[in-house]
């Protein structure tokens, strides 16, 4: 990361801190109207970030795009925004022009589409070509996040050179990322609650029992921070790095929501409290583009297939932080 | 936030580091052939001094130690690099390690130059091995309640008396390098703490082996009784002790074999497990890996932070209960993975070797540290105490 890297993170997450406030994300998680949130996103040029200069962009690559989709997730926004960011980039390498102004969701398969109902358009694969529709939802909002279980597929407005597991990858990839951000602020939220709320006379993180657990807690957040940031080494979101970035975020957000509402009591869970917001999504997100036993079983496979006689050389060379 | 992904910048291994690695895989192949996985399982526990000595041959021992002391006055990135191969590989390291991780880099920080001309060049050519005198019975994880005392001899120097436990190999090391107290009680807790070079041929010095419920004896009682140490077996500043040691763990709990003690099972399986595998077993194998892997770079973050002059302490803590969590689990993992097809028959290699980590993969969380005892540290680091 460079100086102008954390500029661009920085003006991002100041603009999220502005737009993205718990009380709009609720709103439009009850349905409200998101036009006008994605419009402000969409005018603030982030989700072009990716497209190179000439085409109105900031030229970043992955591992620049990474603290953008972090920060995303750490002020949980009611958007695709991340998903658009990637989207743009792919088509745009391709010369595909999506409408000005979509949302766009990268929709491979799944058991869920999270952000689903707050999207004007999607990636889709048809027998291997990723293909941009414009969609409208049709199947449940399972988590009443503006998520759904199907989408209606309307016009095909343009056509990806057939790969028939890019869609997979980057959906992965984002979310991966997604929830490294959404673990990073849940891990912040209960470590303000344990210094604030009094039990038996002294704070919750007096005690050594608290204490231990947000330790854990605090090494979940970690790990799937740093394989979600291996996710974006590189030019194209590869196999081996997107699987254990998945397959990690999975593992640890079932630690971190158990531990987090431990921590915060039956009052984290209410309506009024901002740590639902994060937990429902992360429970979202586990159920979204492959689980940890899928990601698990696709990246033992590659384990196996490299035919290298060692993990650490495996680790080294297929999932490091420099491009080998 | 106290704790957060800046704290692992990503970090690149220099070419000069990755330079070596070739070099180190060479050797291996050579030095290790033929020794079969259970042996291998080792690793860092397994005690070849004449492997040692082929490593200082090649001048591997204390490759961070300049060259005015005998070292190969290289960086704590191309250390990195030659023992992530030694330990993926499974070489008997045990004899040289404590000596290269903590002893010689702890003598070149506080030592006197004349202890640094006698003692340095003697641990980088594979002449002395050393051991590390910190736990004490009944002191467990309370370090700072150590009852060893060190006082000034009528003379000059010092007399030592009292026991430390659970010392690796101090009956194959020539050197020890004890946390005794110089001045108070246990009641004075961190201060009045310091380090002491002891030389184990001395009299009054007596090490007894412990045998473990496996049969092995790796561990000690080491007793002192009266032992006379000259002045100059002081290491760095007379109450500084407890100081001198946190830095030292930062070292200890922050490199690879933290997540690589089960590794040549864990290599052994799948490759067992070939092509055709089914998609249980992948996943299986495919979990683990995924989360050794942001270990690893955690590990090289760290390499960064150490060559830098960063003590990482918060992060090692939390790197290594991580790591020995998976050093655990992947024993486990593979156990259950073998016992679920009674109706085959498993490997006799892969069975030998689960065998060996299965009786010792539970006590992996305690050595370089508890569990409970880095939790707290994290704790600390999160500002909660």
């Amino acid at each position: 990361m460079t100086d102008d890297d954390d500029f661009l993170t920085d003006a991002f997450r100041r603009q999220l801190g502005g737009l993205v406030t718990p009380e709009a994300i609720r709103a439009i998680e009850r349905g409200s109207d998101a036009t006008e949130l994605w419009r402000s996103l969409d005018e603030s040029g982030f989700a072009d970030a990716m497209l190179p200069e000439s085409a109105g962009g900031a030229g970043l690559g992955l591992a620049q795009a990474f603290p953008l989709i972090l920060a995303a997730g750490e002020y949980c926004v009611p958007a695709p925004f991340a998903e658009t960011m990637v989207a743009r980039a792919m088509l745009g390498e391709q010369g595909v022009a999506p409408p000005s102004g979509a949302a766009i969701l990268l929709a491979p398969a799944s058991a869920v589409l999270p952000g689903a109902g707050l999207a004007s358009h999607a990636l889709v694969d048809r027998d291997g070509v990723p293909t941009l529709v414009a969609i409208q939802v049709s199947g449940d909002d399972l988590f009443r996040l503006r998520c759904a279980t199907a989408i209606e597929q309307g016009e095909v407005l343009g056509l990806l050179a057939p790969d028939a597991d890019r869609l997979m990858l980057s959906a992965a990839a984002v979310t991966s990322a997604l929830m490294a951000g959404a673990m990073g602020r849940v891990l912040e939220m209960s470590l303000r609650h344990a210094g604030e709320r009094q039990q038996f006379g002294r704070s919750l993180g007096k005690f050594q029992a608290i204490q231990q657990q947000l330790a854990v807690l605090a090494e979940q957040v970690l790990s799937a921070q740093v394989a979600a940031r291996n996710a974006f080494v590189g030019t194209t979101f590869e196999l081996a790095r997107v699987a254990a970035a998945k397959c990690r975020a999975n593992e640890a957000a079932s630690h971190v929501c158990n531990i987090a509402h431990a921590i915060h009591g039956a009052i984290g869970a209410t309506e009024e409290f901002d740590l639902q917001l994060y937990t429902r999504r992360l429970k979202l997100c586990q159920l979204a583009f492959g689980s940890e036993s899928y990601w698990g079983a696709r990246l033992g496979h590659a384990r196996i297939a490299s035919g290298l006689d060692l993990t650490s050389d495996f680790l080294r060379l297929r999932l490091g932080a420099e491009m080998n | 936030m106290p704790l957060t992904l800046e704290n692992f910048p990503p970090a690149v291994m220099p070419p000069h580091a990755e330079a070596l690695r070739a070099e180190v895989k060479a050797f291996i192949r050579e030095k290790l052939a033929g020794v079969p996985t259970h042996i291998r399982a080792r690793t860092w526990a397994g005690f070849d001094a004449d492997f040692s000595k082929a490593m200082a041959a090649r001048g591997w021992i204390g490759v961070t130690i300049p060259r005015d002391y005998g070292g190969a006055g290289l960086d704590a990135f191309a250390r990195f690099v030659l023992v992530e191969e030694l330990l993926a590989a499974g070489a008997p390291v045990a004899a040289h390690w404590i000596g290269d991780r903590q002893s010689a880099p702890l003598l070149l920080h506080y030592g006197t130059e004349e202890q640094r001309r006698s003692i340095l060049p003697r641990i980088c050519n594979g002449e002395l091995f050393f051991c590390i005198g910190m736990s004490e019975p009944n002191s467990g994880s309370d370090l700072a309640s150590v009852r060893t005392r060190a006082d000034r001899a009528p003379g000059g120097g010092w007399t030592l008396k009292g026991q430390k436990i659970w010392t690796t190999y101090a009956h194959k090391s020539h050197y020890m390098i004890a946390l005794v107290r110089t001045s108070g009680t246990s009641e004075d807790r961190q201060n009045g703490l310091s380090q002491f070079l002891i030389d184990l041929s001395l009299p009054g010095v007596t090490v007894r082996p412990i045998m473990i419920g496996t049969g092995d004896t790796d561990f000690n009682d080491v007793f002192f009784e009266d032992v006379h140490l000259s002045e100059d077996a002081l290491v760095g500043i007379e109450g500084n002790g407890w100081k001198q040691v946190n830095a030292e763990l930062a070292f200890e709990r922050s490199g690879p074999e933290r997540i690589y003690s089960s590794l040549v099972l864990l290599d052994l399986w799948a490759r067992l497990l070939g092509d055709a595998t089914d998609a249980e077993s992948a996943a299986r194998l495919g979990r683990i890996v995924a989360r050794l892997a942001p270990l690893r770079e955690m590990s090289v973050a760290m390499t960064a932070l150490l060559a830098k002059g960063g003590s990482p302490i918060t992060e090692a803590a939390l790197f290594k209960d991580m790591g020995t969590e998976v050093e655990q689990q992947i024993p486990a993992e593979i156990a259950d993975a073998v016992a679920a097809r009674p109706d085959l028959a498993a490997d006799p290699e892969l069975l030998r070797t689960l065998a060996y980590l299965m009786q010792l993969n539970h006590v992996f969380s305690l050595r370089g540290g508890t569990r409970e005892i880095l939790r707290g540290m994290i704790a600390r680091g999160l500002g909660l105490r």
